[in-house]
């Protein structure tokens, strides 16, 4: 009996010390012969890590020394994780994150300013096609470098156009050139159900809106980053939400929601060749490109009162806890670099302009449109606020759900409201 | 004599020490930890600061939290009651013994080991508007199905009709009380000629109530605490109409990262489900009969 108690005190202790010791930090280890391990945390998943991992592997032919290891965490806790790793300080050296997560985590200072780093190692800022550092920055600082992109664009089949022999749509075309086209182009049977639909539009997705705010000469949110209230308000942001809305209720040119939860709402029209435009990014052209049903092509976003798109962008940056940030600098400046994007250039649009140049995506019919589409990039409102996401964002889906599901929902009330609690919300988290 | 209760103390202490360890150290002090959270403002990175009862004094007039109070109450005052008689009947249903029960039994308690992720998913397909299979069977009939998630109005109904996938949990609590209800006690009123539903109501139903008792704080428990249909088919809407509880903390803590703001909310829903718990405890004794209990 003794000795078992003694024994099981051991085996217990025992357990308690390895646990201890599995739960400090991991890598960050220097390895044999001088070896230098650097960490980098991707949100991406599944197949988008062949294009990292296939970078990681040029750089370590070309700097035997130094060991990256990739740590991909896709989902929707990706952000939760970094900060929790930020805290215990055991985030990895390169993170890679969001566009409008970008302000967030540099007010609290997760990222280390690059502008040093850049200076001294002679890195050449302008290899970048236009508008793409902009998101990478805050207060004039450099935190992040790009790592890809994409701005909004309509994609159109040319099948269903041709089918009813309506012209295709240009470059510079308006609202009321959506509008007349989706109409000729939305079929009803003879009881009144539509067969096919005009436009495919992306339901209650707050960032895709800004296009329609800017588009109609709007904004939501004050230059200064403190008012909400006299702009979201404001007879041009009405106007766009009253468009939008019409699309779906008055004119009922565009598919309701499939499902509001889902990013883009989940319709599936377009891809089924039952929709002939739809407006989103990039993403899905892989699939729209090999889907049998569509006979592709891309136009820029139609203009109202002004020419205007809006970025989504993901960019990459260095810890502030990272041991290593000269070796973590060296990758980074790899990996956002001349020789990262000859490997994006396979995934998604690259962000250096020779790489897009010599490799004949910049006058690409389709990819083309998309890399014009940044010489007419507005600010994001994310950009003037750190507090956009938890204050004017769920104000405005809000309103974006009512006026989609509620065809008699009163826009300019909606908006007054919205602009108020938005308002509220900015001045309690701006204390 | 006093060495041997102290080694039987130790050995005690030690055997359980596994048990011991992880609840300090995952429950108990994770717990501290929130509560200290609650009053302060923490965004994970930068220090704790200190906040008072802020933090509590925010709940009264935030408008998203109150939201949530209604959305969680009326779902909790929704669901209990049919989980209770749903497992309750379908005890019934499977109750005879016969060859065969036994796949029924499998049939209606397997939903329950399933992830509630998958069955949430299933349940997507089925009511989705356009081609669901809820409302294609709905048009056989000639009646135009809501957009169930799409629709406030309908939105938290579809997950009230989507949980009763857990009624066999209930059900599998209510089969083995049961098997506890002696033989003799149907034999003496069927002698006494009760019919099966005098039986039921004046046998099985008291004492089966204990089991009703545990039942009913389970899933009162539970309810507080949905989170998964809405995280996974709603995220909340439309229009904040399946806001529960836990999905706003969840929200406040690793969307908007306001930690103590969302320890607070944590605490709050602790505190309710604390007081409700007390006050079923206490209610036990007007309708709760224990078996070989004499009533005065």
């Amino acid at each position: 009996m003794k000795n078992l108690l003694r024994f099981l005190s051991i085996v217990i202790w025992l357990s308690l010390v390895l646990s201890a010791c599995a739960t400090s930090p991991p890598a960050e280890q220097t390895g044999a012969g001088g070896t230098i391990v650097i960490r980098a945390g991707t949100g991406d998943g599944g197949a988008g890590l062949t294009p990292h991992q296939q970078i990681i592997q040029n750089f370590e032919d070309q700097n035997p020394n130094i060991i990256v290891q990739l740590e991909p965490v896709s989902g929707r806790d990706y952000y939760a994780r970094l900060l929790t790793q930020l805290s215990a300080k055991a985030a990895p050296d390169i993170m890679q994150i969001g566009d409008d997560a970008v302000p967030s985590f540099v007010t609290k200072g997760a990222f280390i300013p690059l502008d040093t780093y850049l200076k001294d190692s002679n890195f050449d800022t302008s290899i970048y096609l236009p508008g793409l550092l902009d998101p990478g920055k805050v207060d004039g600082k450099q935190y992040l470098l790009p790592k890809d992109y994409s701005p909004l664009a309509v994609y159109y089949n040319k099948n269903l156009f041709d089918a009813l022999s309506v012209p295709y749509p240009v470059d510079g075309w308006t609202w009321d050139d959506l509008l007349a086209t989706a109409q000729k182009l939305t079929v009803k049977d003879s009881s009144g159900n539509v067969t096919q639909w005009g436009i495919q539009l992306p339901a209650a997705w707050t960032t895709g809106f800004e296009y329609w705010v800017a588009a109609a000469g709007g904004s939501l949110i004050s230059k200064d980053g403190k008012n909400f209230a006299g702009f979201m308000d404001s007879p041009e942001v009405a106007r766009a939400v009253q468009f939008y809305a019409d699309l779906y209720n008055k004119y009922q040119v565009a598919p309701q929601p499939a499902d509001l939860n889902a990013f883009g709402g989940g319709n599936s029209e377009f891809a089924n060749g039952k929709a002939a435009m739809m407006i989103f990014g990039r993403w899905p052209q892989s699939d729209f490109k090999s889907n049998p049903n569509i006979n592709l092509a891309v136009v820029a976003p139609p203009m109202d009162q002004a020419r205007a798109n809006v970025l989504f962008w993901g960019g990459f940056g260095i810890a502030s806890s990272s041991k290593y940030p000269d070796t973590a600098f060296k990758y980074l400046s790899y990996v956002s670099g001349e020789p990262g994007a000859q490997v994006w250039k396979d995934w998604a649009l690259p962000a250096v302009k020779s790489v897009a140049d010599s490799s004949g995506l910049s006058s690409d019919p389709i990819e083309g449109v998309w890399i014009g589409e940044l010489n007419h990039l507005v600010p994001r409102a994310y950009t003037f606020t750190p507090y956009w996401n938890e204050t004017a964002d769920p104000a405005l889906r809000k309103v974006l759900e009512s006026v989609i599901l509620d065809p008699s929902a009163d826009v300019k009330a909606l908006l007054a409201q919205a602009a108020q609690d938005a308002q509220a919300a900015l001045e309690k988290l701006g204390n | 004599m006093r060495s041997f209760q102290r080694k039987e103390a130790l050995s005690f202490y030690l055997a359980i020490s596994p048990w011991l360890v992880g609840f300090l150290a995952f429950t108990a002090g994770p717990m501290l930890i929130s509560l200290f959270a609650s009053f302060t403002n923490w965004d994970l990175l930068a220090a704790p600061v200190w906040a008072g009862l802020d933090n509590y004094r925010d709940l009264a007039t935030d408008s998203l939290f109150i939201q949530s109070m209604k959305v969680t109450l009326t779902y909790t005052a929704a669901y209990v009651p049919l989980d209770l008689t749903g497992g309750l009947l379908l005890a019934l249903l499977v109750r005879p013994r016969f060859k065969g029960i036994g796949v029924f039994r499998t049939i209606f308690y397997l939903p329950t080991v399933f992830s509630g992720v998958a069955f949430v998913v299933v349940w997507l397909w089925m009511l989705n508007p356009n081609g669901g299979l809820v409302n294609l069977f709905l048009g056989w009939f000639g009646i135009t199905g809501p957009r169930w998630l799409l629709d406030p109005h309908y939105a938290l109904l579809s997950l009230v009709m989507m949980s009763f996938w857990g009624w066999g949990r209930s059900m599998a609590l209510y089969l083995g009380g049961m098997q506890t209800i002696p033989d003799e006690l149907y034999e003496a009123s069927a002698i006494d000629g009760a019919g099966s539903v005098r039986q039921f109501f004046t046998i099985t139903l008291p004492l089966l109530s204990p089991i009703i008792f545990f039942n009913l704080v389970l899933s009162v428990i539970a309810t507080f605490q949905s989170f998964t249909s809405a995280f996974v088919a709603t995220n909340g809407g439309p229009l904040d109409s399946t806001l529960f509880l836990v999905l706003y903390i969840y929200r406040q803590a690793f969307e908007f990262f306001h930690m103590g703001y969302a320890a607070a909310l944590a605490w709050v829903l602790f505190a309710i489900v604390l007081v409700l718990t007390l006050l079923l405890m206490r209610s036990q004794k007007f309708w709760v009969f224990y078996l070989g209990e004499r009533s005065e």
